[in-house]
């Protein structure tokens, strides 16, 4: 039998003690590749939600985020006909974020209300009924939230009001539109009330016609390879604008959320050394209890070489089974942990924290191993130099 | 909010900020931040030039105050830096006169906040109410979510540190064979030899506890030396409470015991010559 396969068989002489062993490595080993999914998957879910229709680069007033704040730009049309002059990009759309009110039986409903242009929109997706089209200013989409409160679906009517007048107690803007879909707006926290409409509707709803104002513009480059170059010249040409290239706003949020992901990496690393500390705890003691047993081995001939890769299969063996059950154990808290964090007001709710990736989770797995099976390295090294007549000695006493 | 853009936007363009020569005694004061004062030099006196767009900056205020904001946890990951107007000069720089974005209303000592809400809900037209309470309860949401993170990450590592703790009480004890077998051979009774190990079990626990809370206390100061330096903050991140350390040692000398009493009750109840190796 080699050193490996009495390694392994060793862990069967005590089931208890293994299995407590394997149980302490599992959950050590989920928490690791919590921590791991935790550290890389804010960046990824956030990263993969901006591009989810396709457009790299947000322009915003100077210094600001998309939505971060309620400024918006000035001149909204002159800017997006600037960009799509542009060679180099693909299509540009303005976005107004507004306020609003939906008129709900006798009652109002608060609202938020997205200003679109419907051939250049990288917010939403149709669910239900059909997109609007540039010109339709009779036109409305609802999120489904909205669609059910109001109880309206694609075709019916519904009354919108874009500003209270307090003073005369009435509707300062308000119109009647025809819900043409049901869609889901892709930044939404879960819940969220949100209607949309071309620009100049949600314009003349917000009463930001006159300046021609919007939150944001959106860009699609033609070329994916050419983003950063891109926007580096949307800098210059726009000084006054916030060029922020999907990189950049993930930049942003990282330092946003920098506490998460220190967190992950401290807990991560505890993780790792509990790990270690019961695998090199557990080895060294049956090492100690099997001495009589190693020394008879070298006694007969068997190498000190194989001694060593028996004690060291123990441990990998330990950490291989007590890895693979973690990963389950690891899957599984994280689908928990993520419903709790994906709880923070505000966020979009196709928001993730915990992202498994094929990458991450081969490198931690790869961690764990090795870090595991180097655990076993002292109680190799006290069962191979032990001195086998001494030892023989003791063990006949 | 908007004056906050309009000072980043003064920030990136820093060096157009400070004029000197100009009447101060005529323009309006502006209280800076001291974050925001330390960025772009500011001192008491200074004359700044603002607007609401890096291309629009027409108005001069002087620096009349700089202040130290109020620790607030919401803000602190966002990174915005603020100033201070009165709220005609905003309003003028805004080319807003006459709008705000909210009223605060101090009520009679007497008047419940929530009823004078409702009362002002069903008359105001236009208005959204809110107590002081409810504004508190919402904006607190998001430390709640941390809460309940925090004490699901705490559960995970109770659950790791039981095992852990298990497994090395099994460990420690069965090292213990040969001393048990001894001990069972020359008359020790097994209640005497269970309450050595379980006492053993104790004090490893009440040893691993204090060690264990030295380490969180250096742990939770190191925390809250880092944060505090990383965010220019006043506010406590660790805070390690009486309470808290109570219950950690509680619990870790009840895990201790428990595992203890199991491993040393398997031990007691084998056979001496099993102990021995001999069987």
């Amino acid at each position: 039998m080699t050193g490996i396969g009495w390694g392994v068989r060793s862990l069967g002489r005590h089931p208890l003690r293994t299995a407590l062993s394997l149980a302490g490595i599992a959950v050590a080993a989920a928490m690791l590749l919590d921590m791991v999914m935790l550290s890389g998957g804010l960046e990824k879910s956030f990263g993969d939600l901006l591009l989810a229709r396709g457009y790299q680069i947000r322009l915003t007033p100077r210094g600001t985020l998309p939505f971060d704040t309620e400024a918006t730009l000035d001149g909204a049309s002159r800017v997006v006909a600037a960009l799509r002059r542009d060679p180099a990009i693909e299509a540009a759309g303005a976005v107004l974020g507004t306020a609003l009110y939906g008129r709900s039986a006798d009652s109002l409903v608060g609202l938020f209300g997205y200003g679109v242009d419907p051939t250049a929109q990288g917010l939403y997706q149709v669910t239900s009924g059909a997109d609007l089209t540039p010109g339709d200013t009779a036109g409305v989409l609802l999120a489904g939230p909205v669609a059910r409160l109001l109880g309206v679906g694609p075709g019916d009517s519904v009354t919108l009001i874009g500003r209270l007048d307090p003073q005369v107690a009435m509707a300062a803007v308000g119109r009647r539109f025809v819900v043409r879909g049901v869609v889901h707006w892709l930044y939404d926290h879960r819940g969220q009330l949100s209607v949309g409409a071309v620009l100049p509707v949600m314009q003349r709803l917000a009463r930001a016609d006159a300046a021609d104002r919007a939150s944001l513009v959106v860009i699609k480059a033609r070329d994916d390879g050419a983003v950063g170059s891109l926007a580096a010249r949307l800098r210059r040409e726009f000084p006054e604008l916030e060029v922020s290239s999907v990189a950049d706003l993930v930049a942003h949020f990282k330092l946003r959320l920098v506490y998460f992901r220190q967190l992950s990496y401290i807990l991560g690393s505890m993780s790792l050394i509990v790990a270690v500390l019961l695998i090199a705890t557990l080895l060294t003691i049956t090492v100690h209890e099997r001495l009589g047993e190693i020394v008879t081995l070298r006694a007969i001939g068997v190498s000190r070489g194989t001694v060593i890769r028996q004690v060291l299969a123990e441990g990998a063996a330990l950490t291989g089974a007590g890895g693979a059950i973690g990963i389950g154990l690891g899957l599984l808290t994280a689908r928990y942990l993520d419903a709790i964090l994906t709880g923070f007001p505000g966020l979009p709710a196709a928001f993730s924290f915990f992202v498994p990736r094929a990458g991450t989770l081969g490198t931690a797995a790869a961690v764990l191993f090795l870090t595991g099976s180097l655990a076993g390295l002292y109680p190799a090294w006290l069962a191979a130099r032990s001195p086998i007549a001494e030892t023989l000695r003791a063990e006949a006493t | 909010m908007r004056i906050a853009i309009a000072v980043r936007g003064l920030a990136a363009l820093g060096w157009t900020l400070c004029v000197a020569g100009f009447a101060s005694a005529q323009l309006p004061g502006i209280a800076v931040e001291r974050g925001l004062a330390a960025d772009l030099g500011l001192g008491i006196g200074d004359t700044v030039r603002f607007g609401t767009a890096p291309d629009s900056l027409r108005r001069l205020a002087v620096v009349s105050a700089i202040y130290q904001p109020r620790p607030d946890p919401a803000e602190i990951s966002k990174r915005q830096r603020h100033v201070r107007m009165h709220l005609p000069d905003l309003a003028a720089a805004l080319g807003a006169p006459d709008r705000v974005d909210r009223f605060g209303v101090g009520l009679r000592p007497g008047l419940a906040a929530e009823s004078a809400a409702a009362v002002l809900r069903s008359n105001a037209f236009g208005y959204q109410v809110h107590s002081t309470r409810a504004i508190a309860s919402e904006s607190s949401q998001t430390f709640l979510v941390i809460s309940r993170f925090h004490r699901a990450i705490a559960i995970i590592t109770i659950v790791a540190g039981a095992v852990f703790l298990l497994c090395i009480m099994l460990l420690k004890v069965e090292e213990r064979r040969l001393d048990a077998a001894v001990m069972r051979f020359i008359g020790v009774r097994r209640r005497t030899m269970f309450g050595a190990l379980l006492l053993e079990a104790a004090l490893v626990a009440v040893v691993g506890s204090v060690v264990g809370t030295g380490m969180a206390l250096m742990a939770g100061a190191a925390t809250n030396a880092y944060y505090r330096r990383f965010f220019d903050t006043a506010l406590t991140f660790s805070h390690i409470t009486p309470r808290i350390v109570i219950f950690s040692v509680a619990l870790s000398l009840g895990l201790g015991l428990v595992a203890g009493s199991l491993a040393a009750w398997r031990l007691v109840r084998t056979r001496p010559m099993v102990l021995w190796g001999r069987q």
